[in-house]
């Protein structure tokens, strides 16, 4: 494989506060290649959104990154000073954001703010910036655009509002796109269209992008890779097909098990019983191993290394593939 | 245009309601008539000049009369200079503009940077410092901040003059004295208004967009904090002018605030009449100016729908 676009390696990012030291990031590491879409999944609280925070340098405060290192094209992210770090953001990486309704500002028309991102980044004069404001908004299909630019947000619908996040944070031809959840927030047929669309673009543009997520079905729709996180560390890596086909790790099982199938006969839901524990209360040995169906004495007592099972394809289990088969997986996690 | 009108045919009602309290007030104040005629004045003098007053009609009928007079701008003459009261009050009216706009400003100048600063340097001793300043200065009293700044900037250190009117050195102790209230006020909006706007998606995707941090806060985050700000603000116009009567006595500042003092203990009821009337309506405008203030700071609202 050709040289990684982007390269996390033992990434790892800490909170102090009055009560301690809490670790929602514990050693991530993946690549990202140019064109390539990565899908990051796993519940809430499980590190997803931080890890991307950090490729940016955005970890709010008091959370820093005090570990590891996140090389784009070779250069150390985590090494540079702010104002080198400024220039990368919405240039070289962007970010869509989750909640389309909030994340533009409410009190500038599109326009304004599309152009503030170009005028920054490219050398390009007024006239010359509303122009690729206008092509960046025809390009992710927003109808008028000129009349667009002169709207607030607040004049636009949701899919639309993510349409021009879209168009802003290709406007500048970054090489890395971070979508976190870009399409929780829209209705079903508006996130088919915003998919396709960032497909599209993708392979227009050869950008590389990580997918931030905890739709599996929007996982199976656009991603190449996907990789797996639970309690701040990857569990499983894999291709998308490898995934979906053979999932080794129980929590992977437990996630796909969750989604309801289209064809088959109609059975109740797999469920994994209960939730993320947050940073500060993470268990020893295995994090998994108390919502965990097959776990035993070693998994509570050791933590599992990430490990290549089949080319290409890592787990962090001490179990192996035969141990448990699926089906029985699936029925164990009925609750 | 249509809400602006809709907003002028609303303070009608405003208005009465006013008028009526007001006529109300100055009754219960007590018989005008023995404040103005001497002790010495006969039973029969009194009650020549009830009847020539109209005090002897029904309270309907007098407040019929009133309201004839006040539709006309008539709020009848002050007995202490002998003119139309109204005609006095907004004489007095630009001074005490000038106070309350250079005040304001002295207000916005502290206030802004200081609540902006206050909130991104958030639980530091900068903040500490600031924060704690302006519970100070709003503990301060009015009067006494005037008289402090007077006996140290006029009197041990002649900068300033100590009171009266008439040069841009005149107006500088009573903005400062005026200003500083309403900034320890403003200060702490601004500080929790920011607070609340920095934790915005809007701002981290500002900040993703790579602008710098300057950027970030003075246009993405300000304009927004700003909009809570103002309404505030406006709704303080009252307290702004309340402000206004203790410092324009204090500086012997010819507005309207200290007109209303020495009317109302020269008991010149036609004055305060018409000074309680007018900055009524001064309150009621500042409303409709922080509406349109507000409409443009936030494009979300319409008032025209």
């Amino acid at each position: 494989m050709s040289e990684p676009l982007l390269e996390i390696e033992d990434l790892r990012v800490r909170f102090r506060s009055d009560e301690g030291v809490v670790s929602p990031v514990n050693g991530v590491s993946f690549q990202v290649h140019e064109g390539e879409t990565v899908a990051v999944v796993g519940e809430s609280g499980s590190g997803k959104s931080m890890t991307s925070l950090s490729i940016l340098g955005l970890v709010p405060a008091p959370g820093e990154v005090y570990d590891g290192s996140i090389r784009l094209q070779g250069e150390d992210l985590t090494k540079m000073k702010r104002s080198q770090m400024r220039k990368l953001r919405g240039n070289e990486i962007s970010m869509i954001f989750q909640e389309p309704m909030t994340s533009l500002n409410p009190v500038f028309t599109i326009g304004n703010q599309m152009i503030e991102v170009i005028r920054l980044h490219q050398k390009l004069d007024k006239t010359e910036s509303i122009q690729q404001a206008v092509t960046m908004l025809d390009l992710v299909g927003i109808p008028e655009p000129e009349r667009v630019l002169k709207q607030f947000p607040h004049q636009l619908s949701g899919g639309m509002r993510q349409r021009v996040m879209i168009a802003m944070a290709l406007s500048c031809n970054p090489k890395l796109l971070i979508a976190d959840e870009p399409t929780t927030a829209l209705d079903v047929t508006i996130q088919a269209q915003i998919l396709n669309l960032m497909k599209e673009l993708k392979d227009e543009l050869n950008t590389g992008v990580i997918l931030i997520t905890h739709d599996l079905g929007v996982v199976a729709e656009v991603a190449d890779r996907v990789v797996v996180m639970y309690g701040g560390e990857v569990v499983e890596e894999a291709t998308v097909d490898e995934i979906f086909n053979h999932p080794v790790h129980p929590y992977t099982k437990g996630l796909l098990a969750s989604v309801p199938k289209m064809t088959g006969p109609v059975e109740e839901l797999g469920a994994i019983k209960g939730s993320v524990p947050t940073p500060s209360e993470m268990p020893t040995g295995c994090k998994f191993h108390p919502r965990c169906p097959i776990a035993t004495d070693l998994c509570k007592q050791v933590h599992p290394q990430l490990e290549e099972t089949t080319p290409q394809h890592f787990k962090r289990c001490f179990h192996t593939e035969g141990g448990v088969k699926h089906d029985e997986h699936e029925r164990s996690t009925i609750s | 245009m249509r809400f602006f009108l809709t907003s002028v045919i609303k303070i009608i009602p405003v208005l009465f309601i006013i008028s009526f309290i007001v006529f109300f007030l100055v009754r219960l104040t007590g018989d005008p008539v023995s404040l103005m005629l001497p002790e010495t004045a006969t039973d029969q003098q009194r009650e020549d000049l009830r009847n020539s007053m109209g005090l002897n009609d029904p309270v309907y009928i007098q407040y019929l009369n009133y309201m004839a007079d006040v539709v006309r701008g008539n709020f009848g003459d002050s007995y202490k200079y002998n003119e139309p009261a109204l005609e006095i009050v907004l004489e007095r009216l630009p001074a005490s503009f000038t106070l309350a706009i250079s005040s304001m400003v002295v207000a916005t100048l502290i206030a802004v940077p200081a609540g902006i600063y206050s909130a991104i340097k958030r639980n530091t001793f900068i903040d500490v410092v600031i924060t704690g300043s302006s519970v100070l200065g709003k503990a301060m009293p009015n009067f006494w901040l005037g008289i402090m700044l007077i006996l140290l900037f006029a009197v041990h250190i002649s900068i300033f003059p100590v009171s009266g009117s008439g040069t841009i050195m005149h107006l500088v102790l009573p903005s400062i004295t005026l200003g500083t209230a309403i900034a320890a006020e403003m200060t702490r909006l601004i500080r929790s208004s920011m607070l609340e706007v920095l934790g915005a998606e809007y701002i981290r995707t500002a900040r993703s967009k790579g602008l710098l941090e300057t950027v970030v806060v003075n246009k993405h985050a300000l304009r927004n904090a700003l909009i809570p700000v103002v309404t505030i603000m406006a709704l303080q116009t009252a307290t702004l002018i309340g402000g206004t009567l203790i410092t324009e006595t204090v500086f012997s500042w010819p507005g309207m605030g200290q007109l209303l003092v020495q009317a109302v203990n020269a008991r010149d009821m036609a004055i305060v009449q018409a000074a309680t009337f007018i900055i009524a309506i001064l309150v009621i405008l500042s409303n409709l100016m922080a509406d349109l203030t507000y409409r443009y700071l936030d494009p979300r609202i319409k008032y025209d729908d």
